[in-house]
């Protein structure tokens, strides 16, 4: 919560507005009272006329509308903080997100990251429009009614300061035991409510065995069972607020018994100050209880924020690059490069060269680092250590533009974005095509045809929302960016499943045709594809293990040889 | 308020504690008042006297009226959240008994993640119909009525203005802000949904971005649909401090108001001065009670919505066909079959037509998207065709009712749901007779055999492997024993050994069943009697193993490609 802190105390226009604002509540507050009793002292024991109170009448109006003015203001500068904060978080973590180069290459992490982008950044919203400005009215209001009430009548004052301290006290060890409660609940309430979930989940296969209908008893009774662990976690947090109210109260009747003593008995206080001291603390009592509240909304901030500052706190290490262009044909070297990122990703340090227009296929079981080591060759991740050399340049001295202006990369699972076929295939180029162009990309990645069928053409909206493609239409549409770009460095997942003939004869005519102009890199699942290559690189644990042709590896390289037995010798298993 | 009907009626199913929330809420108010009153009171009474009586009647009242107050406060949230938690409970149930004769073919039109949690999240939100919509105004509304009367006994005009500040405050400021909430809407939602979609494309299809240089470009695209939704939320956020800011200024205007009129006829000598702290005390506290009626426009349109989204949802036509379908083994006959999704422009099934003779073993293979899964469902009559028919044995499928269909039907699909409980709950779905002999042969034909039937299973089956969960539902189907098997990829989690020596288990054991098998995996089709080949929706190529070798057409050319695929 201190980085919240921080982030809010960072307007500091803002919090210093909410000050002079919650000092105007503070005086309109006093003067609601004062004005308040000033009428009814003039009017029932000083018999003063209605003519003679008008003035009062009109300053009374006058505070009423500056208490709901000051509350207005504080409440609307509540928002605002709240929203320039969370503005503040949203931009720091995209651009955390932009810079970190692994963002690409972790898959399963992008969902957790859209979470804390939208949920986790709105569960600080309590934090900023609720309790920083309860906190600052905590701190400034009571203190102002205090200080009249110990000039009006100072023993009262003393019974308050002895008093309210009571109120943070009980509501720290009431709050700590409804916590309690509520946390010895919280897996069966999680079981509770997800109940009906898992039954919606579910009903498909329950209608398919026909047992749909008993289980409304069920979602009822599960519906029950929550309502009565929910009430037994409430009943305590209630208990607690009923708590407070007897301390306030009790501190409340021993002023009221302290105030009627001097009115009735010593008479040693006239009714004026008697009845303002009399309205204003319970005033006193209730901001102090609002404080509690509020306190209770920023501790449901608590776990987003952590959760932030965690993710913020992350440091990334970001691929550098400079200034040198990149001329075609592309010529790749690895020295002694390596990679390490926490568990899972890692490669051993690993030396090879990549001779302009020559294909390399990248053979290995899954996990193995055939992605990790296309990415680092494609300037994505950073090398831990080594050196990457493009056309005999090291990597960082490159200009970024340069390189990826040059280069494809298509996996096997493209993400289209949301917009037109023609945005998504132009995505490559960075500048508008002309028609003609992309009517050429999109007849050699064989998806013309199917582009030409729909109504409104390359203008059809793709991607989320928009006319749904299937897995080899997707592949096919990334091809055409691939032949917009005319790329002088490939690197191709080759799909591993669930193509269809056509788009399979597409890819590898695809292939063939870019690999003319381009050096090409191979994540190979087809044989085909790895005999072809003009060298095989085999890797195991992150380890390059061999490199070499086809025929160079089945003579020298066993473990390679006997995949590849195994591989043929498994199919032939099965047809027989 | 028609949307909230449903709602409404299943709240005032629970009398008794809505009854007593809203007698409790109105003596808690009611102290309150009397607390603030005979305060009022007692010291302009003691600034008049000097009797020690006036001391103590002062002192226990304000014991007496606050204790009250807290404790009348305390039973009524008890009971209004019990109530709320019910109707909650009464909500779900009445809910699901709509929804299950839609399921599965709603989920078919509808993306089912999507709606599903959507429903939730609805219901879930309707739990502050009664608590800050329904319930509020009553309470307050009591409040000052009881004000009003126990003015007029000490002042007519006095107790007209807190009338007109209740009327103000209870019905017209809440009206005014409702009407005009839903006249002007936030678009959160709208928003909030281009802001998740931009951030999803930010984060999945960050590799692509990144490489073809547009990362900067869609991040400012990103910024600029968050300030979007913050700014929706702004807004919104705004609307809120300003009801909230009118209703309290309402509420203290009031009060004024009876000040004033109080003060005027005190000094006409109309009304005792007496009195006049009192009355004023009573009227603010009556009115401190109003705080919530100011979330009340906020919650009521948002009530109002997700009502109206859940009775969208169950507002279809369940399917109300009765035919059932013929007894003993049937011929199925698949003529012209068509199928268009919803809003898609192209079929998704093109004129498919073949038959699945009684006893014999169909596969239907084809890319992804080819139309494999579209054709199960049509055959499950989950979704209806576009053109074409089905016929089981001389009965039309589009003339039986659903559940009489899946009753006769084995089926495996790719998504199969388990439930929280044990492996013996979760097969017993399939035959609630079954003895523990018969649920262990059939752990057993999968596989299985090491599995204790009590073995727990979390929910969704999270502690399952996928190929465990393919086989317990495989079992399932087993278990059910009719004589139409229907499986969509079923074993695509297992090991190949395994699957092929569960199929050919299960093959033998029933040679007269009818199975169809859908699968991407080309192995072990060789004992197939006829495999269907689809592409695009379109039925291609048709023959057993053998005779589609031959032809080395498009299953061939498949069949070629999967030889080559190490994975």
């Amino acid at each position: 919560m201190g980085s919240l802190k921080q982030l809010a105390y960072r307007q500091n226009n803002r919090i210093r507005l909410l000050c002079l604002a919650s000092f105007a509540k503070g005086f309109a507050m006093i003067g609601q009272a004062l004005f308040f009793i000033w009428v009814a002292d003039a009017v029932f024991l000083k018999d003063a006329s209605f003519e003679e109170v008008l003035p009062v009448l009109g300053a009374l109006l006058a505070v009423i509308l500056m208490r709901a003015g000051s509350s207005y203001a504080i409440g609307r500068l509540g928002v605002t903080l709240s929203v320039e904060a969370r503005r503040g978080l949203r931009r720091e973590l995209i651009s955390s997100y932009q810079e970190n180069p692994l963002q690409g290459s972790i898959a399963g992490q992008s969902g957790r990251k859209v979470g804390l982008l939208l949920e986790a950044v709105d569960d600080t919203d309590g934090y900023f429009s609720k309790y920083i400005p309860q906190m600052i009215q905590s701190y400034t209001i009571p203190l102002m009614l205090l200080g009249v009430i110990f000039y009006l009548n100072w023993t009262t004052g003393l019974i308050i300061l002895i008093t309210a301290p009571f109120i943070p006290l009980f509501m720290a060890i009431v709050g700590k035991r409804t916590k309690q409660k509520a946390d010895e609940k919280v897996e069966q309430l999680a079981g509770f409510s997800g109940a009906f979930l898992d039954v919606l989940q579910g009903l498909t296969t329950l209608r398919l065995f026909g047992q749909a209908k008993r289980q409304s008893d069920t979602i009822r009774d599960n519906s029950l069972k929550f309502r009565d662990s929910t009430m037994d976690v409430l009943k305590s947090a209630f208990l607690s607020s009923l708590t407070l109210e007897y301390i306030s109260m009790l501190s409340i009747g021993i002023v009221a018994l302290e105030i009627g003593l001097r009115l009735v008995v010593f008479d040693s206080i006239t009714f004026f100050p008697a009845f303002l001291v009399l309205l204003l603390v319970p005033d006193f009592f209730n901001l102090l209880k609002e404080f509690g509240s509020a306190f209770h909304t920023a501790r449901g901030s608590a776990a987003s924020a952590e959760l932030l500052s965690e993710e913020l706190a992350k440091s990334h290490q970001p691929v550098v690059w400079g200034e040198s262009p990149v001329n075609a044909p592309i010529e790749l070297a690895l020295e002694q490069v390596s990679f390490q990122y926490g568990e899972g990703f890692h490669l051993e340090p690993a030396s090879f060269g990549l001779e302009a227009g020559t294909s390399t296929a990248l053979v290995g079981a899954s996990g193995s680092g055939k992605s990790t080591l296309m990415n680092v060759m494609a300037g994505l991740l950073p090398a831990a250590g080594g050196h990457l050399l493009i056309n005999g340049i090291p990597q960082e001295q490159v200009s970024e533009e340069a390189w990826f202006g040059k280069l494809a990369y298509i996996t096997q699972d493209p993400y289209l974005f949301a917009g037109t076929v023609k945005e998504n295939i132009e995505l490559g180029m960075g500048r508008g095509a002309g028609q003609q162009e992309l009517a050429v990309a999109a007849q050699k990645a064989g998806i013309l045809e199917l582009v030409e069928s729909l109504p409104l053409g390359f203008d059809t909206m793709i991607g989320e929302a928009g006319r749904g493609l299937s897995g080899g239409e997707k592949q096919r549409l990334v091809l055409a960016r691939a032949f917009l770009k005319k790329p002088s460095l490939l690197f191709f997942d080759e799909p591993t499943a669930g193509l269809d003939l056509h788009t399979e004869q597409v890819l590898q005519r695809a292939i063939e045709e870019l690999s003319k102009e381009a050096t090409v890199v191979t994540i190979a699942h087809r044989l085909h594809t790895i005999r072809n290559a003009s060298r095989i690189i085999v890797l195991d644990a992150g380890r390059v293990e061999a490199i070499g042709t086809h025929e160079e590896l089945m003579d020298s390289y066993s473990p390679y040889r006997s995949m590849i037995e195994a591989q043929q010798g498994g199919k032939q298993a099965w047809v027989n | 308020m028609g949307e909230l009907k449903t709602v409404f009626w299943l709240t005032l199913k629970e009398k008794r504690d809505v009854a007593l929330a809203v007698v409790f809420g109105f003596l808690a108010g009611l102290a309150g008042v009397a607390l603030l009153g005979a305060s009022g009171y007692l010291i302009s009474k003691a600034a008049l006297t000097a009797q020690m009586t006036t001391l103590v009647v002062m002192a226990a009242s304000l014991k007496l009226f606050g204790f009250a107050a807290a404790i009348t406060r305390y039973a009524e949230r008890l009971f209004s959240h019990r109530a709320t938690f019910t109707m909650l409970g009464h909500l779900r149930g009445s809910f699901f008994e709509r929804l299950a004769p839609l399921a599965p073919g709603i989920f078919q039109r509808h993306q089912s993640g999507d709606l599903l949690s959507r429903i939730v999240g609805d219901v879930e939100s309707l739990q502050n119909f009664l608590l800050r919509v329904l319930y509020p105004p009553i309470v307050v509304g009591m409040v000052l009525v009881a004000t009003v009367f126990f003015t007029s006994f000490y002042s007519l005009p006095m107790a007209l203005v807190v009338l007109a500040g209740a009327i103000f405050v209870v019905v017209i400021l809440p009206a005014f802000f409702a009407l005009r909430r839903r006249k002007k809407t936030h678009a959160t939602g709208a928003t909030r949904g281009a802001f998740a979609a931009a951030s999803a494309e930010f984060l999945y299809g960050f590799k692509d971005l990144k490489i073809h240089l547009a990362l900067d470009r869609k991040s400012v695209e990103l910024q600029e649909t968050a300030h979007r939704y913050e700014q929706a939320q702004k807004n919104e956020g705004l609307e809120e401090n300003r009801v909230q800011s009118v209703n309290a200024l309402v509420a203290f205007l009031a009060s004024f108001f009876v000040l004033a009129t109080g003060a005027y006829f005190v000094s006409t000598g109309e009304l005792s001065g007496l009195y006049l702290a009192m009355l004023v005390m009573v009227s603010l506290g009556a009115f401190e009670n109003v705080g919530p009626l100011a979330a009340l426009p906020a919650y009521y349109e948002e009530s109002r919505i997700a009502a109206r989204r859940l009775e969208e949802v169950v507002g279809e036509e369940p399917d109300h066909n009765t035919g059932a379908m013929p007894m003993g083994p049937l011929d199925v006959r698949v003529d012209r079959l068509s199928y268009r999704y919803p809003n898609d422009l192209r079929l998704s099934l093109d004129e498919v037509s073949f038959q699945l003779p009684q006893g014999s073993k169909t596969a239907i293979v084809g890319p992804s998207g080819s139309g494999k899964s579209t054709l199960l469902q049509l055959l499950l009559k989950v979704a209806e065709p576009e053109g074409g028919e089905i016929r089981f044995g001389n009965e039309a499928l589009s003339g039986m009712d659903p559940e009489n269909v899946w009753e006769r039907m084995n089926i495996v699909l790719q998504e199969n749901h388990f439930f929280s409980g044990t492996i013996e709950s979760n097969l017993r779905i399939a035959d609630e007779q079954a003895d523990a002999e018969r649920l262990r042969e059939a752990l057993e034909l999968v596989h299985l055999g090491h599995m204790e039937l009590t073995a727990p299973v979390y929910e969704k089956g999270r502690n399952l492997s996928g190929g465990e969960k393919q086989r317990i539902a495989m079992a399932r189907a087993f278990l059910k024993g009719e004589r139409l098997w229907l499986l969509d990829e079923p074993f695509s989690s297992v090991d190949g050994i395994t699957a092929r020596s569960i199929y050919s288990e299960l093959l033998t054991r029933h040679p007269q069943d009818t199975f169809v098998i859908i699968s991407h995996d080309l192995t072990g089709l060789e004992g197939m009697d006829q495999i269907l080949v689809l592409e695009n929706g379109r039925l291609i190529e048709q023959g057993d193993y053998q005779e589609l070798m031959e032809r080395r057409g498009y299953f061939y050319g498949l069949k070629k490609i999967e030889e080559q695929v190490f994975v």
